[in-house]
């Protein structure tokens, strides 16, 4: 199945895109998701804190993304 | 009133939005970008969101913030693109019958924007351009 995955901040920078569509097996949870792009780019792999939404909600790690789910990859937030 | 936004904030019209006749104060809270970050001049600054998660985040933090603390109005605005030394960045107001209360809820959105909305800073000194994550800089 397909997911949409988007990288913001120095993720983006790292993966040099700001989307991709990967394609993943069915099944796979948000961790394991997130094993496979480290495995992708290996510079988001040294990080200590790769964070992810699914469909821009944080889920618990062992959720099973779902065909079509949009999922972002950020390091952890700056704002305010 | 819950806004991410390039343009600068209209204070008057958050203050306007959130004050209400049952209301005793308002407690606001507005960030500015700094000259200077770990010791290191800061020339401007730019902020990157994702957009629709950011907005979804800041509606969640509002309503824990009017549920624990019994406020009656939180807005929230901030803001995202290229901005320099003094601009702002973001501005919060809350109403509440009482002061004890307005503080209270104002100090947990901004503690919570800074722990969960996805926004980050990107800091450009003299020489380089750094990536503020969290408490770090990348």
């Amino acid at each position: 199945m397909r997911v949409r995955v988007k990288y913001f901040a120095s993720f983006r920078d790292m993966t040099e895109k700001t989307e991709e569509s990967l394609e993943v097996p069915e099944g796979i949870t948000v961790e394991g998701l997130r094993e496979h792009i480290k495995g992708l780019y290996v510079k988001m792999a040294r990080r200590e804190q790769v964070l992810v939404a699914v469909n821009g909600v944080f889920v618990p790690l062992e959720t099973v993304v779902r065909e079509g789910a949009d999922v972002a990859f950020f390091p952890p937030v700056s704002g305010g | 009133m819950i806004r991410v936004q390039r343009e600068d904030v209209d204070i008057d019209a958050v203050l306007e939005a959130v004050k209400s006749m049952k209301s005793g104060c308002v407690v606001s809270f507005l960030g500015t970008v700094r000259d200077v970050s770990e010791g290191r001049g800061v020339q401007r600054m730019s902020i990157e969101v994702y957009e629709e998660m950011a907005v979804k985040q800041l509606s969640i933090i509002r309503d824990e913030a009017l549920e624990l603390f019994g406020v009656h109005e939180v807005a929230v605005v901030h803001r995202y693109g290229n901005l320099e030394v003094g601009d702002n960045i973001v501005y919060i107001g809350v109403s509440a019958g009482h002061r004890e209360e307005a503080f209270q809820a104002c100090r947990y959105v901004i503690d919570e924007l800074k722990e969960r909305v996805p926004l980050w800073k990107k800091e450009y000194t003299a020489d380089e351009e750094v990536w503020v994550e969290g408490d770090r800089r990348e």
